[in-house]
Order: structure tokens, then C-alpha cells, then sequence
């Protein structure tokens, strides 16, 4: 197997941080790391080339040394790529996360790389690549490559993949189904006589750790701000005029508030299976307050109602979809030059 | 809550800004007081989520 | 309070002349009982059909699903609140007709997401505790379908009538198999440093809205309802049912409540000491949420004195958000806590699962069901509740997990677990 790797400034044998800033080059053969890595690959293994890059090159170039490694590949026509691992290194993680995942998009092959948990690059990647969670100790780097190299091997050769427990890969966050010899009821009592009593347990779910979203700076002044409705709750006009799902929706929609000074029943439909909708449809103010907020703009409290309330369906709706949508409207809204949004949810 | 900088409670689920109890004029009121809620909040600056 | 079940086995059901039961077989008089469920003059006419494990023969859309039993003639009431006079259940001896089931037909319901069936034959029977009972099969036709909530009543009122009526074959009859429940927490010396385990239990959602004559407690259809404290005897002779509009909770899974029983299991064995069950429903409005939340914590830390709580949540999204904020205050209060999670990753990725995000509520049960399913053809029988249902039904070619009654379950039956990899 032809294999491609990639390093930083460090483990690729240049230097300390003062080398951070080194730009990206390639090298025949295998650095470092990259010895041990193609010895536990097998004797058909061998590292063709080494990329080498300064962690803040790499940071500050991301798009260019992806391109750059990608095309590396391409010209080695290598079976496998490999970056890191990284352990706790942040700029490196997020570098090794982001090749490895244009590898993996652009050249179908098997690509891998290992970090610390925190690593920053875990949140960003995870989902897409396999990272071995390394740890923080350095120390740890054969038993780290000897996990990588496994994940490659089964990679390449098309086998199923086991567990994260199994693997030692950081959990992507896919959800499978396995059938089980006890019932909810036994785990739950296992579970619960550990968690009380002090002793290990395993949660079958763990939190996501969500990238705070900073706090935008507060409006400064009302009188002369353009405010926004936006809702999940599904409300849109009676006939859904862009066929909105009541259910994990992919669309939004923007309805037309310009000459209205309220929302009235029957001009209104809900397209939302969660909760029960007749109080809404009875009075979509409910939902959606154009009313009040009409009210607040004839008497010049806030300078304008954004002429659309924006709409969608929040029902069972994935988090990345979700993201997607919001980041649509916000766009929209933004580029309207409205400068507050109201969110209403059920 | 998650991602949020700013929250208010709304009244209900079948009703975040209503209350299909009460009077209309109530209702209103209520409405009324919600969104002020939501104004003041955007009017305030935060550092961490509220 | 101690609760005896009777146990009779059933392994066969048939119809006959006479109702009653011989060794494992109960016999049904089609007629009879016929003319005692239309007793109910909101029912034109009822189809009655008997449906036994292995048999090639699906059904759908369910109701609810009611394990037929009786309280002993002079023990106490049946489904008291709600079909007999109020009595406290859970004290006595009741009958139960081990190994059968009354299952209850939705005429007005279409096959969809939340729809609920059952198969008799193959795999997915194998996957459901219910593909191994006998089935009494009830598909009414009502005079009147114009308010869904007086249809609703109905079935609610079918279901138990003939629960009842089965069960009652056993009236007098003894048995070798019997259980005693019985929550007896006096032995305090030899409990001592044992963990107290309370289970905080979600017994409705009120993000629908809640019926009139939606007989959920007692016959009571939880409106308004704080945060109460019941012996769990009182949940699994009777007390309870389940809500009109619900996904992945039976009756028989409250009669026959898995997590109940395995907490008492263990209480027996001196495992734990089970503190108690907090009853409590996910309200609807904020300030309500927010009250019940309190409550429920603050009674299983300062009246059943627990250490540590297990929580189960009733239906979707809400009432999940619901568990989470009742779990966070019990951590606060000092008390470890477990809940149940279902499997709501529409994309199938972790991270659109948990919906709260509280970091000490980090012991989760993580119940699947999401891609487990399996590839049907036509089956034989169909028993549904109009032509148009039997047709969608009969040419399924594909069964989910979450379709099918009991392989994905709220009260602990299941035995799916959803892994993130």
C-alpha cells in the first residue's frame, strides 16, 4: 500500500513553535512517525511521501495546504493517507482533520488521524473521518499508530467497523440499533445502583459539546431598528403555498406582513405535528406577534416590522439541517438590513 | 438551553405568546408584555447565555 | 399494601359455546360477548377475531393493547375510576390471563409514522413481546365518528369491558404460579446503606391537548395534574392506562411494567430499597412545567427520601425536555440520576438526540429502534379497521421498528438499544 503522511513543523523533524510559520512542503519517504506507522502497516506498506507543514501556516492557510495535500495524494497515487496524530495539538488537529476530510471526499480512499479528545479538531471532523483518540501523552504514540493502522487496514479492506470502545476511534455520533439479550428496564437498574453507589458506568448517550455561539452585541437603538419574526412552529398561509412538511422540514418560507396589522384565522395553516395547533390557528398572533409588534412600530418604539416573518417546521428536525436553515434565514434577514430577530418556538 | 444567547419563556407550548384562557384583552396584554420581554433582551448585552 | 397475581397460562384461544377456561385454553363465545361489548350503544358493530402467535396475520392501526384480568369476586375493583367503582388498586388478589391479550382496532386511525401494529408471524413477531400472546383482535364500528374523542372513549371502554369479561373465566380458579407484590420497607436495620431508588414516571404529555373523558389515573385524564405519589401495586393492578394519543406506551406495559418490576426485583433482593414512584405529566404551559419539575424532585428527595432517581419520559420531544429538567434538579438536590432517552436522531447522529444539555445529566439510557426493521410480503389475515387500512397494510413490503408494537418501548420492555459509534 502506497501511503501518504502528513506532519507538522515538530514531528516532522524541522523544529519547535519558533518553526510554526514553515509553509508546506513534501518529502520522499517516511519522517518520524511515519517509520514506525509503515512498519505496522505490513511489509506491503510503505510512506511514499511525508507533507510537512507549520501548525500556523496551516492555520492560516487551511483552504491552500488542503488543496495542496490533496493533489500530493493524487500525484504519490496513494491507497492511504495519514495525518498526525496530533494528541493535543489544536492547530495541528483541526490541519490533520481538515486534509484528511478533503482526502476522504475528494480521493475515496481510507484516511485516518488521532487526537486528544479536546482536540479542537474532534467537534469539526468526527463525523466525517475516523480519529483515534490518542490521549494527551506523546508517550502513547506506538500504541496510537498501531490503532490507526488497524482502522486502515479495516478501512481498506471494506470491514465493518466495530465500536469506539472496540476501535478507539472518538465516537462520530452515528446511532445504530443493537438487539440485546436484557431489556431497557435491567440496564436502567444497572445503571442507576453504579451512578448512585460512586462506581463506573457507561452512559449509552453523551452530550454533544455545541460550539458557543457568541452573544451578538445588543441593539442600541429601537426606535430606528428593523425587527424580524421568524418561527418553527409552521405557520404558514392557508393552502402552504411552498408545500412545507409538518416535519423535519428542509425549507423555509418567507409570507408577506407588509399590509398587515395582524394575523387572522383562517388566512393561516400549521404545518407542525407536535403540538396541538388550534390555539395558533385560532389566532396566529399567538405564534407569530404581528399585532403587538405592529402596534410598537405606529407608535415608533421600534422602527420597522421586517415586511416577512420567516417560517419553518422545528418537529423532530436534525441538528445539522437545522444549522443549515438557520444560517439561510439569517442570511436573508441580514442582507435585508433587519437588525433583531424574534424567534418563536413551541 | 443550547445555542441561544438570548431566551424568554414563552406562556405555553400550543401558545408561546397567548393564552387561550384568558380574555382577549388579557391576551393581548400578555402578548403585549412577552414581546417587551424579547425587546429588552435584545437591548441588553450579554456575555453569557440568559 | 400486598398485591397477589394469579397467574393462569394461556397457550391456546378459541371460540366455542361456552366461555371459559380448560388447562391453557380459553374458550370465547362470539356471541356473548358480542352482545356485552354492544352494550355500549355508541358501538353499531364490533368485528371479533382471534389472532395467535405464528400465524401469518398482521394487524393495525392499534389502539391499546390490555392484558385480560380480574380482581378476585370481594377483592377490589376492577380499573377502578374507570370501569369499576373507585377502590385503591393494587391490594388483593387479581387474575390474570398470562400469555393473551385484548387488542383494540382504531377505526378512524391511517397507517403513519406513529401508527401502531402488530404481526403474528416471522421475524418482527419475534422482535415484539406481543408476537408470543394470543390476541382477542376488537375492530368496532361506531354510530357516530364525528368527535375523535367520543371514539376514543369507546375503545378505551371496549378495551377494558373485555379485559374484564375474559379475565373473569378465572374467577375461583387456583393456581401454583403466583406473585406477591409487595413494597415492604419496614425491615429499615437490614437496609441500612442500601441506595433508596425512586422512579419518577411521566404518565402523560400535554403538548396535545388534553380530552375530557380522557380516562388516564383512576379514570382521571390528568388535567391540571401536579406531581403525585403512588405505591407502584396501584400502577400495575389497574390505576393506569394508557393516554389516547401515544407512541411506544401499552396498558400491558403497565400492568406488566417492566421497569416496576425489575425495581421491586431488586428490592426484594436487597439490592436497593425502591423509595417509591413519583407520578407526573409533561405540562403544556411554561410556569406548570417548571412547578411539576420542582415538585417531583423535591418529593422523591424530601418524602421518599431517595439517593438516587430513575426517570422515564411519556411520548416526543417535549416531555423529554420535561425528564431533562426534572433530572437536573434532582442532581441538584444531591440525587444521582438515570433516564430513558428515545431514539428522536431523525438523521441518525447523536448529536440531534439529546435535546438538553445538562452535563450532569450523564447517565442515559439510550432506548433504539430508528433503523431496525424488516422486509414483510402479504400476509395471509388482515385484521384492520376498513377496507382502505387492511389494503395499506396487506401490501407493506416494509416493517420499522418504531411501527410495531413493543419492540420500541417508554416503560422499559425494549430490548433495542440505539449505540453512537
Amino acid at each position: 500500500m502506497r501511503v501518504v503522511h502528513y506532519l507538522n513543523q515538530f514531528f516532522g523533524g524541522v523544529g519547535g513553535e519558533e518553526f510554526a510559520s514553515t509553509g508546506i512542503s513534501s518529502q520522499e519517504g517516511a519522517i518520524g512517525p511515519g517509520r514506525l506507522l509503515q512498519k505496522l502497516l505490513g511489509e506491503e506498506s510503505e510512506v511514499v511521501t511525508t507533507v510537512i507543514c507549520g501548525d500556523n501556516y496551516a492555520a492560516e492557510n487551511l483552504d491552500e495546504i488542503t488543496e495542496y495535500v490533496v493533489n500530493a495524494v493524487k500525484a504519490a497515487k496513494a491507497d492511504l493517507f495519514v495525518a498526525g496524530p496530533c494528541f493535543e495539538a489544536g492547530r495541528y488537529g483541526v490541519a490533520a482533520g481538515a486534509v484528511c476530510a478533503a482526502v476522504s471526499a475528494q480521493l475515496n480512499i481510507p484516511v485516518v488521524t488521532g487526537m486528544a479528545e479536546e482536540n479542537p479538531g474532534v467537534d469539526l471532523f468526527r463525523q466525517e473521518i475516523y480519529i483515534i483518540d490518542s490521549g494527551a501523552n506523546v508517550g502513547a504514540m506506538s500504541e496510537v499508530l498501531g490503532s490507526m493502522a488497524v482502522i486502515l487496514n479495516k478501512l481498506n479492506n471494506d470491514e465493518e467497523m466495530g465500536s469506539p470502545e472496540e476501535e478507539g476511534y472518538i465516537p462520530q455520533g452515528i446511532v445504530r440499533d443493537a438487539i440485546l439479550e436484557e431489556n431497557a428496564a435491567t440496564r436502567i437498574l444497572n445503571m442507576i445502583i453504579a451512578k448512585t453507589k460512586g462506581e463506573d458506568y457507561k452512559s449509552e448517550l453523551t452530550q454533544t459539546a455545541f460550539e458557543p455561539v457568541p452573544a451578538p452585541p445588543a441593539v442600541k437603538d429601537l426606535t430606528n431598528a428593523t425587527i424580524a419574526v421568524v418561527t418553527d412552529g409552521g405557520l404558514v398561509p392557508k393552502g402552504n403555498p411552498d408545500n412545507m412538511p409538518p416535519i423535519a422540514a428542509e425549507i423555509w418560507g418567507s409570507y408577506d406582513i407588509a399590509s398587515l396589522d395582524d394575523l387572522e384565522e383562517g388566512d393561516y395553516e400549521v404545518q407542525h405535528r407536535g403540538y396541538d395547533n388550534r390555539h395558533v390557528l385560532n389566532d396566529p398572533d399567538r405564534l407569530v406577534p404581528v399585532d403587538i409588534l405592529r402596534e410598537l412600530e405606529k407608535a415608533g418604539k421600534i422602527g420597522k416590522v421586517y415586511k416577512e416573518f420567516l417560517s419553518t417546521s422545528g418537529l423532530a428536525n436534525p441538528i445539522a439541517n437545522s444549522r443549515r436553515l438557520g444560517q439561510e434565514m439569517a442570511k436573508k434577514l441580514k442582507d435585508a438590513g433587519v437588525d433583531a430577530v424574534i424567534l418563536t418556538s413551541t | 438551553m443550547v445555542g441561544s444567547n438570548r431566551v424568554v419563556q414563552g406562556k405555553g407550548i400550543v401558545y408561546p405568546l397567548g393564552d387561550a384562557e384568558i380574555s382577549k384583552e388579557d391576551e393581548k396584554e400578555l402578548r403585549r408584555s412577552i414581546v417587551q420581554d424579547a425587546l429588552d433582551a435584545l437591548t441588553t448585552e450579554v456575555e453569557d447565555q440568559q | 399494601m400486598e398485591l397477589e397475581i394469579i397467574n393462569h397460562d394461556i397457550e391456546s384461544m378459541v371460540f366455542g359455546d361456552t366461555t371459559g377456561l380448560s388447562g391453557k385454553e380459553l374458550t370465547i363465545n362470539h356471541d356473548e360477548l358480542k352482545t356485552h361489548l354492544l352494550e355500549d350503544r355508541r358501538i353499531q358493530d364490533i368485528d371479533i377475531q382471534i389472532a395467535v402467535p405464528g400465524e401469518s396475520c398482521r394487524i393495525g392501526v392499534v389502539f391499546d393493547i390490555v392484558e385480560p384480568r380480574a380482581k378476585q369476586t370481594g377483592s377490589g375493583s376492577d380499573f377502578p375510576g374507570l370501569l369499576g367503582p373507585f377502590a385503591v388498586a393494587g391490594q388483593g388478589s387479581t387474575h390474570v390471563l398470562r400469555g393473551s391479550a385484548v387488542t383494540v382496532i382504531d377505526p378512524s386511525a391511517f397507517p403513519g409514522i406513529t401508527s401502531k401494529m402488530l404481526e403474528m408471524q416471522g421475524e418482527p413477531a419475534a422482535a415484539s413481546p406481543y408476537g408470543d400472546l394470543c390476541h382477542l383482535v376488537l375492530s368496532p364500528k361506531l354510530l357516530d365518528n364525528s368527535r375523535r374523542d367520543a371514539v376514543q372513549n369507546a375503545l378505551r371502554m371496549l378495551s377494558v369491558k373485555a379485559s374484564v369479561y375474559l379475565a373473569n373465566v378465572s374467577q375461583g380458579v387456583e393456581s401454583d404460579d403466583i406473585d406477591i407484590y409487595n413494597l415492604d420497607q419496614s425491615d429499615t436495620d437490614s437496609r441500612a446503606g442500601i441506595p433508596r431508588i425512586a422512579y419518577i414516571a411521566q404518565i402523560h404529555g400535554h403538548q396535545m391537548t388534553v380530552e375530557v373523558d380522557e380516562p388516564i389515573l383512576y379514570g382521571s385524564n390528568t388535567e391540571g395534574m401536579m406531581p403525585m405519589i403512588l405505591n407502584p401495586n396501584e400502577i400495575l393492578d389497574g390505576a393506569l392506562v394508557a393516554s389516547y394519543w401515544v407512541m411506544r406506551v401499552e396498558t400491558y406495559f403497565y400492568q406488566n411494567h417492566p421497569l416496576i418490576k425489575e425495581l421491586l426485583r431488586r428490592h426484594q433482593s436487597k439490592e436497593i430499597t425502591f423509595a417509591g414512584v413519583i407520578v407526573t405529566v409533561a405540562a403544556s404551559k411554561e410556569t406548570d412545567r417548571n412547578r411539576n419539575c420542582m415538585l417531583a424532585a423535591n418529593m422523591a428527595k424530601s418524602t421518599l427520601k431517595a439517593d438516587g432517581v430513575v426517570l422515564t419520559k411519556y411520548g416526543g420531544g417535549a416531555p423529554h425536555v420535561d425528564m431533562g429538567e426534572t433530572a437536573r434538579l434532582c442532581e441538584a438536590m444531591g440525587m444521582p440520576t438515570v433516564v430513558q432517552v428515545s431514539d428522536s436522531s431523525g438523521d441518525r447522529k447523536a448529536e440531534s438526540a439529546m435535546l438538553f444539555n445538562y452535563p450532569e445529566v450523564d447517565a442515559v439510557i439510550y432506548g433504539g429502534g430508528g433503523d431496525t426493521g424488516w422486509d414483510v410480503g402479504p400476509p395471509e389475515r388482515v385484521i384492520a379497521g376498513t377496507p382502505e387500512v387492511a389494503k395499506v397494510l396487506k401490501n407493506l413490503t416494509y416493517i420499522e421498528g418504531g411501527a410495531l408494537c413493543g419492540v420500541t418501548n417508554q416503560q422499559g420492555a425494549s430490548k433495542i438499544r440505539a449505540t453512537v459509534y
